[in-house]
């Protein structure tokens, strides 16, 4: 059978064949990069589309159905629209820094992609300290907001950039915690190794009460992460235009507006994989038949499926629950999730000592 | 009993969002009942609320008749001086002089569909439509003059 | 010249640039974003050296964290957005001077060590020896004990900042 790791080893083989070894790596590099980066607008495209498909639904109306069938096409025709107007630097704007944020976001997204697991076997980079390496990644996308907040000059993009820098900042206490929460239930900081640890049931079904809690903390802090609904008042646009991205218009608005998204995409690929499996399959403790079944269903199936699953909840989130005010967005981090996530992580690293899980 | 109050509170949050999600739940999955009106392809069989109104109009009964008095009730009422009701006097059979009205001018570009002049009106002469479809190339197009040409007023109304 | 020194050298140059941008710029933001740049270079050169972990915490800790709040310290003070007031000429010579002898210092250590080729195998990073390290007694090459001795320090300046930003009027009797 045809599976992206397989198609993956015999592109390698065939450019080691061909070419000599510093040439190979450049090479794959390349690939690398080009996928990454149409997977990016891929991405854009898809969840932009099921964002507004999916508020509309909630909201009983239709959403975009002019453009294409069924309006499918609605998001191309915006890239193109916002590709083909002018960008804007305002005259009292630090220029430098205003042009470059855009594409510290952008980068920060992108690396955040490398050690992700798609499918079986198929990492961009199997880094040993894949989840580290990913929480510490996503800290530095909170300079990208400041700096575009800052060199805008304008007071509602300050103003954004402050309450966006922020929630950030505390939000990752206990969005560390809760993945620190699979972390000591597996033993390993590789992605691949715990995915590997829940080849007889995902941590979701094996970890009883304390990995339903981190769960949930890890739902609602990487929300407060990605800046969106409940937690959107960096750009809230009734009190602050549109937050830190106000000076911003055509492509450098477009690379905030992408990197969100795909912000968006990598936090539930992390939450799918720690959780939900990754890319292993369901599986029940020892029913070989049933397991058997499902080992069929293609891996990198059932990553996309889990990760488009966790961003409907998301996206549900965002169109049920209205914006949180600053006082009590830090009253849930400081006083509710961070207290709970810490005695969630001694109950879990006892049920780890104790062997209590599946 | 702090903590007792503590973990009462987040599961009643919790369960608080639950609900909510439940709701907007229902409304996903039941996109049947959409609300949205796919004007113009449905222009034909829109349909408007009772209580819509586009503009101020005076019918006219087959005889070209209508019940407006020339009171002016209504340009005292208007706030926003969207009518102006010019009269005339016209001779009765009887030789006496009686108060009838030449126009009835109203701009719609002010008129803010207020309802107050058909309220005021003591003889039900004007009324609010539902057209809506108001837009056109040229702003003198909007002064409307809503009786029309050389009709009268209707008998029995005083 | 193999790929690998080419990027040994586009790391050393984006440390030391950002480094040199970072303290002769007259904007205080950016002179704390060239900070940041060079951090990140260091990160690079860490993950370069195939020293992940510490990479990864040379991230968390000094990009996340310290950069963070040093942007947010010139969010909150005021004329941050002005330029700062040109250096005088003999305290640029000063610290011209203290830096010089630093790196003198750093150099002198460097070349009169000798490198011993290849020690050990590449530390294993993985999360057990991790903890290990960290909470192990000193004779089972545990670190705990430093360890604890730096974190008195960190409370100790908690404590403190604390105290500081109370300023309580005594409670009247
Ligand atoms: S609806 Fe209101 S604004 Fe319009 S003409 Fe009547 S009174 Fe004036
Ligand atoms: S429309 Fe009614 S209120 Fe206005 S002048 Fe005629 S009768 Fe009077």
């Amino acid at each position: 059978m045809w599976s992206i790791s397989k198609i993956a080893s015999l592109v390698h083989e065939w450019l080691s064949n061909t070419f000599s070894a510093t040439w190979v790596t450049v090479f794959e590099m390349v690939i690398a990069g080009v996928l990454v980066i149409s997977l990016f607008a891929v991405l854009g495209l898809i969840l932009v589309m099921m964002e507004r498909k999916v508020s509309a639904w909630i909201q009983i109306r239709l959403g975009p159905n002019r453009v294409g069938p069924k309006g499918m096409f609605q998001s191309a025709a915006d890239t193109v629209k916002l590709l083909v107007k002018e960008g804007m630097t305002p005259n009292g704007a630090d220029k430098l820094l205003f042009n470059v944020a855009p594409f510290l976001a952008i980068v920060v997204s992108m690396l955040l992609m490398a050690p992700l697991a798609f499918a079986k076997d198929f990492t961009l980079w199997d880094i040993n300290i894949g989840v580290l390496y990913v929480s510490a990644i996503s800290s530095v996308s909170v300079i990208s907001i400041l700096m575009a907040g800052w060199a805008s000059n304008n007071k509602y993009s300050l103003m954004g950039a402050m309450r966006s820098g922020a929630q950030i900042v505390s939000y990752e206490l206990s969005a560390g915690l809760s993945i620190m929460a699979i972390v000591v239930l597996t033993g390993s900081l590789n992605f691949n190794d715990i995915i590997l640890s829940q080849a007889d049931g995902w941590w979701i079904f094996k970890g009883h009460l304390p990995i339903w809690i981190a769960f949930i903390v890890f739902l609602i802090a990487v929300t407060a992460e990605t800046n969106r609904a409940p937690f959107d008042l960096a750009e809230a646009e009734s009190e602050l235009t549109a937050g830190f991205h106000t000076e911003y218009s055509g492509m450098k608005f477009a690379l905030f507006f992408l990197a969100e998204y795909v912000n968006v995409f990598i936090v539930c690929a992390i939450g799918a994989t720690l959780f939900l499996g990754g890319w292993m399959p369901f599986h029940i403790g020892h029913w070989d038949g049933f397991n058997h079944i499902m080992d069929f269903i293609p891996s990198s199936l059932w990553f996309f499926g889990k990760t488009f699953f966790l961003i409907f909840l998301i996206m549900w989130f965002r169109w049920s629950f209205p914006r949180l005010r600053i006082d009590q967005l830090l009253n849930l981090e400081w006083k509710y999730l961070l207290p709970i996530s810490m005695v969630n992580i001694l109950l879990v690293t006892a049920m780890a000592i104790l062997k209590w899980h599946f | 009993m702090y903590l007792v109050n503590y973990i009462k509170e987040v599961l009643s949050a919790l369960r608080s969002l639950l609900i909510g999600m439940r709701r907007t739940l229902f409304y996903f999955t039941h996109h049947k009942e959409i609300i949205t009106e796919q004007y113009p392809d449905n222009r034909a069989t829109l349909k408007l609320a009772d209580r819509f109104k586009g503009e101020v109009v005076m019918p006219h009964n087959e005889n070209n008749e209508h019940r407006c008095t020339g009171c002016t009730a209504c340009e005292l009422a208007c706030p926003n001086g969207t009518i102006k009701v010019i009269t005339k006097f016209d001779i009765t059979p009887e030789g006496k002089k009686k108060k009838a009205i030449d126009k009835l001018v109203y701009h719609l570009e002010l008129c803010t569909m207020c309802n107050l002049c058909v309220y005021a009106c003591p003889s039900d002469a004007i009324k609010m439509a539902q057209t809506f479809e108001h837009s056109v190339f040229d702003r003198n197009q909007l002064t409307k003059v809503l009786n029309f040409p050389d009709s009268k007023i209707m008998d029995g109304v005083e | 010249m193999s790929g690998s020194t080419i990027l040994f050298y586009m790391l050393a140059g984006l440390i030391l640039g950002s480094g040199l941008l970072s303290v002769t710029t007259r904007q205080l933001f950016r002179a704390a974003i060239y900070l940041l740049f060079s951090l990140i270079g260091m990160a690079g050169m860490y993950f370069w050296m195939e020293y992940d972990f510490i990479a990864a915490v040379q991230i968390v800790v000094y990009v996340g964290g310290i950069t963070v709040l040093i942007i947010f310290s010139i969010f909150l003070t005021q004329q941050a957005g002005e330029l700062l007031p040109q250096a005088k000429f003999s305290r640029s010579l000063f610290s011209a001077l203290a830096s010089f002898c630093a790196f003198a210092l750093v150099m002198i250590q460097i070349l009169g060590h000798t490198f011993p080729t290849k020690t050990a195998t590449t530390v294993d990073p993985n999360v057990k020896n991790i903890g290990y390290q960290m909470l192990g007694v000193n004779s089972g090459g545990g670190y705990a004990l430093p360890f604890e001795v730096v974190s008195m320090l960190l409370l100790a300046a908690l404590v403190g900042c604390i105290i500081i930003a109370l300023n309580q009027k005594p409670i009247k009797k």
